[in-house]
């Protein structure tokens, strides 16, 4: 542990880090521009410049490893200086030469506020200027509709091009020119195809890259801050929604190395206007085929009329993707209380169910674990759809080298990039027989991996034979030692943000109930009259024959196209609610704004249709609501905790028979990753995005062929 | 009772009388209507400001603009007012403060009763102003308004008594309560006796009653409600005093008749104190000038007075009006008609 | 003493002063003015109503930076800001002053990078109804135009100070 002195204050630190980081444990603030804790270290700002005592020069504090402190003649510990007047003034003399060609266009800048130029330029800046001369101005570049480029702000740290190199995995960022002269682009004038685009906009510590959407709309000092949970995957993504009066202005991310680190996709940092668009604001009821507005009692009323000619063996109800615990809990609580046996939660017809333990369902490594992993098998799944963060994290592990990965199914065929190699081999589901028989070429990898990770996917769960395959993965996870006390790598990657809440709730059919599969069969067949969809708007629509279909959601989607009576909830940001994403953590996200028109909280819109149907719900506030949820489910109280479950469910799934499986190629659960939720169905700024991958596959297609 | 009515009185015909009524009314309501101009001027331009002049040439017609606002605008009568009372308050008291000017010498001869007991029929009517402002406050079922009449009845009451008292002691130097003769007198006196009878303005009673003019003159302010005596309309405390319910015709009539009562004390001053048409000297080109001018002359040198009083002089508090009027000024003029009676019985001194 | 307070009162000598010194104040010149025909000075300072100027091509100074909206201390200035349609500049969507809400204190004018929102030596700016006095940004730029002339003349005699 090497030592040192900062600021006449001796420390102890860790091997290898940097001067800057043992800086930073001392409470000294080191200026810094182009450090990032999460990238590569450049070292081109001279922001961070300390003093070592006994050198002539300044050393930059972020490349300076303390391992390469070399003690003195009698072994004291080097003594550092980080605010020295020669400190001071050698970071004076790097804000000037950083002003020299930063515009001085602060009042018409995005980042005006919260711009680290503007901040450190206040505790370091030189108040006149001594530069005469013409200012460098620079060309922007188009790179895409996400990310707005004022090229001649860029103070070329470079972070943006780590980004996209390191964590991104797609070298679309570079330098051209030296000097005065560089510039950051996109080598050939294209956009940026990355789905982590939208981070470099957090990154660049000046105004040359901003949010587009977000172009000139607010300051932040006219935001609230709200802290939230994003729900456009099931990892669970930490959020900060910004709002202005009763707009969502933009959403950001929130740091939790255990989650998202301090990255979200492009699609959780861009949907919002999704949230003002085709939303639900009043109810409304189907009249003649055609939906007509009505008041909320119009609304109950049609529901009732119809539910009290409907036995309850001919109801169903189907939670979507995208819903809170609390109002699924109150969901099924209302469906029990009419006698309902047909409750399922999962819209995709995906094989997981709880009675099989809790473990089978969830991510069980975590994704904070996946750095412990040796080995990869990705089962039906392609991470970097279904979980962008996710995916990260196992292209950081696999930059840290000795992990190898394989892919059965989840893409096309090996050409696909998931940002890191892996091997494919191949998509039909029979090769999951031979890798759990011992008999495939992989296995031999997985034998010699001491931490194998199995990643089983939705694309291979939702299948009619997914409890097979579900089956098969857990036996390849016990034979390879996937399934030890200190190890479980048996690993289930949800796509939705609602489905292990829904899980753990038991959001499944009752005995002689019907699944989401058998539901929709038996309405098409006439055997179900009486259908709840809350926010399910995955289904097949058309299929729902002439049953009576009550829609409770906030856009108008599928669901709402095709509902009888739609009952307008509030959407993910407008609501209070705990989520658990895939590995099992239970989150809560706050409300930010409040829904609009009369549209009101899912789960006081259950609380008043149940009175409507008789069957009162016994909570009157969110807070009873909970408290009754955690009776039922007391893990839910755990904010940010993953309860572990054993193994040993898996085990005992592994031993169930195998049935025969369908040959079928094994795919994605996600085939358009910009339009997978009624949110980003509803955002502009995603349909463009979906729109400009298309044109680029077929682009890409055309020139193949 | 012949002594009470003028001598000639057979040969005045109605008509005549009734001419000269309108003639006086008339002038006297347009020279009011600049009385309460120059009142308005004179106040701003002590507190150095302009006082009206935006209508008609340097804001004279102001005046005539506010009558016609006052006539045009709508009468209010508070709901739980004696109507009747109500409406007859102003009357009264415009009225009996116009009727008064029947017996006021303009000049020589210039006068519509020359009546025998003239200054007792202008304390009479001056004193029935009272009733109007009684009636007034007491009809507007108003605490405010009853309170302001309260204190005005006391307030007039009071200071007519010195007001008399100083009459009487005029009265003794002159002989005589009829008003041209109380003017004649004045052709005599110190001028005279100094052997210098151009010296007329010495000749007129201010100088030699001189502790009674400065009386009646500050009784006189108290009588017309004038500042520094404005209690039974202090704004501060009660608004508009006992006015305060009255609006539109009504009002002007209040107005009108607290301004008649004004310059009816200003002419009584004249005529008392100020030898009346008597011009200042009796010299040339002076005494050419016709005996109206000078009298008129004087009443507007009064009302300035008047009018600058209000300017300088701090309200009094009404404790303090009380001792002013019932242990200063009473005692004051009551010594002096002993004084002045003493000097006209023992010292034989003409009048 | 009392016997020279009661000469005094004896002889009104305050009222004798007071009727001199109200005389001398008759006679003073007088320090009103005519209004709606005279005015009185103004400083170039004078913080009256507002308006938005253009540059002397017809360009709109305002950026929609939002400092005056932030610096507002009775938060009358509403902004919305965003892309304008034909450049792509950033430019005001909004910009209203309620002016009955405004305390005038020209915090906005001292924000204002670009000298955009101003204070005008216009006062007279009474209306008949209070919707008229929530200023809208077509009001502020007519009121730019209007007044811009005086506005500069100002800001030019008072920029040697600043």
């Amino acid at each position: 542990m090497p030592r040192l002195i900062i600021d006449g204050q001796e420390i102890e630190v860790p091997k290898g880090i940097t001067v800057l980081q043992a800086c930073e444990m001392l409470g000294a603030e080191i200026p810094r521009f182009c450090f990032h804790e999460r990238l590569s270290i450049a070292g081109n700002c001279r922001m961070c410049l300390v003093e070592q005592v006994g050198l002539s020069k300044l050393q930059p504090s972020c490349a300076l490893s303390v391992d390469d402190l070399r003690p003195g003649n009698d072994g004291s510990p080097v003594k550092i200086r980080t605010n020295s007047r020669k400190v001071r003034e050698a970071r004076q003399g790097v804000m000037q030469f950083l002003l020299i060609n930063h515009p001085l266009d602060c009042p018409i800048c995005d980042q005006g506020g919260e711009c680290d130029l503007q901040d450190q330029a206040m505790a370091y800046g030189v108040e006149k200027s001594r530069f005469h001369e013409n200012k460098r101005a620079v060309e922007d570049r188009d790179i895409g509709p996400l990310v707005k480029t004022i090229m001649t702000r860029c103070i070329h740290c470079t972070r943006c091009i780590r980004f996209m190199t390191e964590v991104a995995g797609v070298a679309e960022l570079g330098a051209i020119g030296r000097g005065e002269d560089m510039e950051i682009v996109t080598y050939l004038e294209q956009g940026m195809t990355s789905e982590l685009q939208g981070n470099v906009i957090d990154l660049c510590p000046v105004g040359a890259l901003t949010s587009r959407p977000y172009a000139f709309k607010a300051r932040p000092w006219e935001l609230s801050r709200t802290e939230s949970i994003d729900v456009m995957d099931a990892v669970g993504s930490n959020i900060r929604v910004d709002t202005r009066g009763r707009e969502v202005m933009r959403v950001l991310p929130r740091l939790n190395e255990g989650v998202n680190e301090e990255w979200i996709s492009d699609k959780t940092r861009f949907s919002w206007d999704g949230l003002r668009l085709q939303r639900l604001d009043r109810p409304y009821i189907r009249k003649d085929g055609k939906l007509f507005s009505a008041s909320w009692q119009d609304a109950f009323a049609a529901i009732a009329c119809c539910a009290e000619r409907t036995f309850a063996n001919r109801i169903g109800a189907i939670a979507g993707d995208m819903a809170s615990a609390e109002e699924m809990f109150a969901f099924k609580d209302l469906m029990v209380r009419l006698g309902v046996k047909s409750i399922d939660c999962r819209q995709d017809g995906t094989s997981l169910h709880p009675d099989l333990g809790r473990s089978t369902y969830l991510f069980n490594p975590t994704i904070e674990g996946i750095r412990h992993a040796d080995s990869l098998l990705l089962i039906g799944t392609n991470p970097r759809l279904e979980a962008s963060i996710l995916n990260t994290r196992i292209r950081k592990r696999f930059l840290e080298g000795g992990f190898p990965i394989a892919v059965a199914g989840g893409v096309p065929d090996s050409s696909a990039d998931l940002t890191y190699d892996y091997k494919y081999l191949g998509s039909n589901a029979s090769l999951l027989e031979d890798i759990a028989s011992g008999s495939h070429e992989f296995c031999c990898v997985l034998e010699a991996s001491s931490h194998p990770m199995i990643m089983v996917g939705q694309g291979a769960l939702r299948r009619p034979d997914g409890r097979a395959l579900l089956v098969l993965a857990a036996q390849i996870a016990q034979r390879f030692g996937a399934l030890s006390a200190s190890w479980n790598g048996f690993s289930v990657l949800h796509t939705a943000a609602s489905r292990v809440a829904g899980l753990d709730l038991g959001l499944v059919p009752y005995e002689g109930g019907h699944d989401v599969p058998s539901m929709v069969n038996a309405a098409r067949k006439g055997a179900l009259d009486l259908l709840f969809l809350l926010s399910a708007d995955e289904l097949d629509m058309s299929s729902l024959g002439a049953a009576f279909v009550v829609y409770i959601g906030s856009h108008g989607d599928a669901g709402a196209s095709r509902a009888d009576v739609i009952l307008p909830g509030a959407a993910y940001t407008e609501k209070s609610g705990i989520y658990v994403n895939t590995e099992g953590r239970v989150q809560l996200a706050h409300r930010a704004i409040f829904p609009p028109g009369e549209a009101r909280e899912d789960w006081s819109i259950l609380r008043a249709l149940s009175t409507v149907l008789g069957q009162t719900l016994p909570y009157d506030c969110l807070e009873s609501l909970q408290e009754a949820m955690y009776a039922s489910a007391p893990h839910l109280s755990e904010f940010d905790q993953i309860r572990s479950e054993s193994a040993r469910q898996v085990e005992a799934l592994a031993a169930l028979p195998v049935s025969e499986l369908d040959s079928a190629p094994l795919g994605s659960a996600i085939s358009d990753f910009y339009l997978s939720n009624p949110i980003a169905r509803a955002s502009a700024v995603m349909a463009d995005l979906s729109f400009r991958e298309k044109s680029r596959r077929e682009a890409a297609g055309q020139s193949d062929a | 009772m012949h002594d009470f009515y003028p001598h000639n009185v057979e040969r005045v015909s109605v008509l005549l009388v009734a001419f000269q009524s309108v003639l006086i009314l008339v002038s006297l309501l347009v020279l009011i209507a600049f009385l309460l101009y120059a009142d308005r001027k004179v106040w701003a331009a002590v507190q150095l400001r302009r006082g009206p002049n935006v209508v008609g040439p340097f804001g004279l017609l102001q005046s005539f603009a506010d009558l016609l606002k006052f006539a045009l605008k709508e009468p209010v009568i508070p709901s739980g007012a004696n109507k009747f009372v109500f409406l007859l308050a102003p009357l009264v008291m415009s009225i009996s403060a116009l009727s008064a000017w029947a017996v006021i010498p303009f000049s020589e001869g210039w006068v519509i009763s020359d009546l025998n007991v003239g200054i007792l029929y202008i304390f009479a009517m001056s004193s029935l102003g009272v009733y109007g402002v009684i009636l007034g406050g007491w009809a507007s079922n108003s605490k405010y308004a009853f309170l302001g009449a309260l204190r005005s009845a006391a307030q007039m009451v009071s200071y007519e008594v010195s007001i008399g008292l100083v009459i009487i002691s005029v009265l003794l130097c002159v002989g005589s309560l009829n008003l041209t003769e109380i003017i004649q007198a004045q052709r005599t006196g110190l001028a005279v006796w100094l052997g210098l009878p151009w010296l007329s303005f010495l000749n007129w009673f201010w100088l030699p009653l001189f502790p009674l003019f400065i009386i009646f003159f500050i009784s006189a302010l108290s009588e017309t409600n004038r500042p520094p005596f404005d209690l039974p309309e202090a704004e501060s405390e009660l608004v508009a005093g006992f006015m305060v319910e009255y609006s539109s015709t009504p009002y002007l009539l209040f107005m009108l008749g607290e301004y008649v009562a004004i310059v009816m004390m200003c002419a009584l001053t004249t005529i008392l104190f100020l030898g009346g048409w008597l011009p200042l000297l009796d010299i040339a080109p002076l005494n050419w000038v016709p005996g109206i001018v000078w009298f008129i002359l004087k009443l507007w040198l009064v009302f300035f007075m008047f009018a600058i009083v209000k300017a300088f002089v701090p309200r009094y508090r009404y404790d303090q009006l009380m001792r002013l009027g019932w242990k200063v000024f009473l005692p004051l003029s009551l010594l002096m008609l002993f004084i002045v009676a003493g000097v006209r019985q023992y010292m034989l001194l003409p009048a | 003493m009392k016997i020279v307070q009661s000469v005094n009162a004896l002889f009104l000598k305050e009222f004798i002063f007071s009727f001199f010194l109200a005389l001398r104040y008759f006679f003073s010149p007088k320090k009103t003015i005519n209004y709606p025909f005279e005015k009185g000075h103004l400083s170039p300072r004078f913080r009256g109503e507002h308006a938005l100027l253009r540059y002397p091509n017809g360009e709109e100074r305002c950026i929609a930076c939002k400092l005056c909206e932030a610096v507002c201390p009775a938060q009358a200035i509403t902004i919305e800001a965003g892309p304008r349609c034909d450049d792509g500049t950033r430019r005001t969507l909004r910009y209203d002053i309620d002016m009955v809400k405004c305390i005038y204190c020209g915090f906005c004018q001292e924000a204002c990078p670009v000298d955009a929102i101003v204070e005008g030596p216009n006062f007279e700016f009474a209306v008949e109804t209070r919707e008229e006095l929530y200023y809208n940004k077509e009001k502020l730029l007519s009121n730019g135009d209007k007044w811009g002339d005086a506005i500069s003349r100002n800001i030019a005699l008072d920029s040697s100070y600043r």
